[in-house]
């Protein structure tokens, strides 16, 4: 183990080794060997032992807060290709921003875990989902340490490939097993393009470990190849726009919710989904002023695009995948804004409360078999808990003051503010209709009246699935305040951002509380109602404007149409290219073969064997031809005898 | 006194020896002529005898006769396990050796 010798790191002064770094990522992976090999014979204990590692994995995180408030960097790091001089190390890092994403996976990863206890409590394959979720909690901490770009690649694909697992874990139905392909084929059209970026990096730049990425875009700066630093940072962008559900290629997350609820909670709202946003917060300084305009166009398109399906989606899951979508989104513009630290603050909020809300519809797919919100309704008299919490949840992730979101999202508006006024008007347009929709989803399916239940009602979770629900509800809560006032703004600082924001601005602060109430209104009067609001004029393009927004805007039928069609066609024919002349070929050389054995047979029959026979035949018939002289008669041999004796007698006389 | 009609008397005696053993039906007839045979070649030693005036020749007469009679009771004998075997004497008849 060595000192890193600490280069370019803007806020950081004190870089240490801690050798113990690798059990954070490594007691996970270990815990999905274990259960993968033995997990059937543990039966329902293996989930302990997914949920012990998280947990220690946990507590070693949060251990490392005082030395990373303080401002240090804590390494290890091993000697990888040794044949370079110098040689390339390859490790894993702890910074603020790298322990801020460590608290989120671990600590929602085990209050997730143990909520999967109970929700998981009857699947067959109860082992192999934990070893599954250790897997790709060991695939996110890494990726969340690595200090290299080609590291950080390994654990990026390794969560796509747990995804897959995950999403596809009911595989049984066709639906889940789609998803999962689509899903991991989708994400990988983005991570081929992040491959690109960092094999021209690699190639260009020459270095790969994230401390020297400020030495790398100076030296680009000054060989005036900005250039090419946009292009790489746009490729590796295209790998978040892939993994985070940006635009274009956001069509896998809403097919994800196929998966068990736990799933999508873990992976599509709080972690794997974050990891784009990480990633961008970690290759900052490789972004230019250009890249980053990018960045903010397709997070505040997907942003608005997102949310206005939200508004018309009927299952209660959907809506959360599209809520999803719409918050990274919101995130992406942060990043496209410059807010660095701003982004990955509402993404650390973000984790928090999105996962509660899809515990708590968990809780009440679970409770009541439906998800569809024209079969749910009234539901807070049966199960107080989850709709207590579901209501908490929503307030926060609409901005209600003082709990998570507020602080967050305010974050964003005040940089939107100083930076770019239009994009602050539609964020605040995006906070209005964040508002509307998950409110129409609280007040649609736990207020009003239950319907008439002729079978089992439905009833509160078990506690096993609502204490990390509450568990959740605290951190939804609480965890803003860490960039209050109040706590002075201990996050920014934790993110290096010099910048500190004094107090709370009154405009921000008015605007957002008008959004709450704004939406609020809307999502009761529209959607709790059902009133129709528009003009009678415009009810037929409302309508029709509805419908669209409902089939997500017919992205997957374009697509279908443009890409994946013609590509099944190609497919098609090059398939009938190999049977039929490949294999024809192949067949044909075989079947040429045969025939010249074939002919080589009737050579070897007809003419050798026949000139064979035929020499053995010649001397059979000569010797029945001489056979004709040995008559057995005495007199005959005598007669030959005299006869000879006459002629050799005259023959030698002579 | 010329030789001459005695050589033409063995020499006829030869032939018909000759004639006998390749024409007799009787295997007895067979060894009869070739006993014909031999006395023509011993009739020769004799008359050669007197003209060079050789005594060993005629002792060459003697063995003729001891060979033949030698020759006669191996063939007969030969016969007679011959005629036991085929229930035969004819020499025509008998083609065991028939390839």
């Amino acid at each position: 183990m060595h000192y890193v010798i600490p280069l370019g790191t803007p806020h950081t002064t004190l870089t240490t080794s801690l050798p113990w770094l690798a059990w954070i990522p490594g007691l996970p992976l270990l815990a999905f060997a274990f259960l993968i090999l033995l997990g059937r014979r543990l039966g329902r204990a293996s989930a302990w032992v997914s949920v012990g590692a998280l947990g220690v994995s946990c507590l070693l995180s949060l251990s490392l807060a005082a030395a990373v408030s303080a401002g240090e960097r804590l390494v290890v790091w091993w000697p990888w290709l040794t044949a370079n001089d110098p040689y390339w190390s390859i490790g894993l890092v702890v910074d603020g921003l790298s322990w801020i994403m460590l608290v989120v996976v671990t600590a929602i990863g085990t209050m997730i875990q143990l909520y999967s206890i109970g929700y998981m409590h009857d699947d067959p394959r109860f082992a192999r989902f934990f070893a599954y979720l250790s897997l790709f909690c060991a695939s996110m901490l890494l990726l969340v340490l690595a200090d290299h770009f080609v590291l950080l690649y390994i654990g990026w694909e390794l969560v796509g490939l747990c995804s897959y697992l995950l999403i596809s874990f009911w595989f049984e139905k066709p639906a889940a097993a789609a998803a999962g392909r689509k899903a991991f084929l989708t994400t990988r059209i983005g991570d081929t393009f992040f491959l690109v970026g960092i094999l021209l990096l690699a190639w260009t730049g020459g270095e790969l470990h994230f401390s020297e990425l400020a030495a790398v875009r100076a030296s680009f700066v000054q060989d005036h190849h900005g250039s090419l630093l946009t292009l790489i940072s746009a490729l590796i962008f295209f790998g978040a726009v892939g993994k985070s559900a940006q635009i274009p290629l956001h069509v896998w997350l809403p097919d994800a919710m196929e998966g068990p609820t736990p799933v999508s909670a873990l992976i599509h709202a709080a972690t794997m989904v974050a990891a784009g946003v990480y990633l961008i917060a970690r290759t900052f300084p490789l972004f230019t002023p250009e890249s980053l305009r990018v960045v903010l166009a397709i997070g505040l398109a997907t942003h608005l695009f997102a949310g206005t399906v939200a508004l018309t989606m009927t299952d209660i899951k959907r809506v959360l995948a599209y809520s999803t979508i719409s918050q990274l989104g919101l995130m992406m513009t942060a990043l496209g804004l410059g807010a660095l630290s701003a982004a990955m603050f509402h993404l650390f909020t973000h984790a928090f409360f999105k996962a509660l809300l899809f515990l708590a519809a968990g809780s009440v797919i679970h409770a009541s078999h439906h998800q569809e919100l024209s079969q749910l309704a009234g539901l807070r008299r049966a199960m107080p808990w989850t709709a207590g919490l579901f209501l908490l949840a929503a307030l926060a992730m609409s901005g209600g003051f003082p709990l998570s979101g507020f602080w967050s999202k305010d974050a964003i508006l005040l940089v939107a503010q100083q930076g770019q006024p239009a994009v602050m008007w539609l964020l605040v347009l995006g906070a209005v209709m964040t508002t509307g929709y998950i409110f129409r989803v609280y007040l649609r399916c736990f207020e009003g009246r239950a319907p008439q239940e002729t079978g089992p009602h439905p009833h509160e979770s078990p506690a096993m699935m609502v204490v990390p629900m509450a568990a959740l509800g605290l951190g939804a809560a609480i965890a803003g305040l860490v960039g209050s006032p109040w706590m002075r703004h201990r996050i920014f600082h934790l993110l290096g951002d010099p910048q500190v924001h004094h107090g709370m601005d009154p405009l921000i602060l008015g605007l957002s509380s008008v959004a709450v109430v704004v939406g609020f209104g809307l999502a009761w009067v529209i959607g709790f109602r059902r009133r129709n609001l528009l003009p009678e004029a415009l009810r037929p393009l409302g309508a029709r404007l509805y419908r669209w927004a409902a089939h997500a805007y017919d992205v997957d039928a374009c697509y279908q149409r443009m890409i994946i069609g013609p590509c099944w066609r190609l497919a098609g024919w090059l398939s009938r290219f190999d049977q039929r002349v490949i294999d024809g070929a192949v067949n044909g050389a075989g079947d040429a073969g045969w025939r010249l054995s074939q002919w080589k047979a009737w050579v070897d029959q007809r003419i050798v064997d026949r000139a064979v026979n035929g020499i053995a035949q010649l001397v059979r018939d000569t010797g029945a031809l001489l056979r004709w002289i040995q008559t057995g008669i005495v007199q005959q041999y005598l007669f030959v005898m005299v006869v000879s004796v006459v002629v050799l007698s005259i023959l030698l006389g002579r | 006194m010329s030789i001459r009609p005695i050589l033409w008397l063995s020499s006829a005696l030869f032939a018909l020896g000759i004639y006998g053993m390749l024409s007799r039906r009787n295997a007895i007839g067979l060894l009869l002529a070739v006993e014909l045979i031999l006395n023509a070649a011993a009739l020769n030693f004799v008359v050669f005898s007197r003209v060079f005036g050789s005594v060993p020749a005629q002792a060459f007469a003697l063995f003729i006769i001891a060979l033949a009679a030698c020759e006669a009771v191996v063939g007969l004998a030969i016969i007679l396990s011959l005629a036991r075997h085929a229930k035969t004497v004819c020499a025509d008849e008998v083609d065991l050796l028939k390839g």
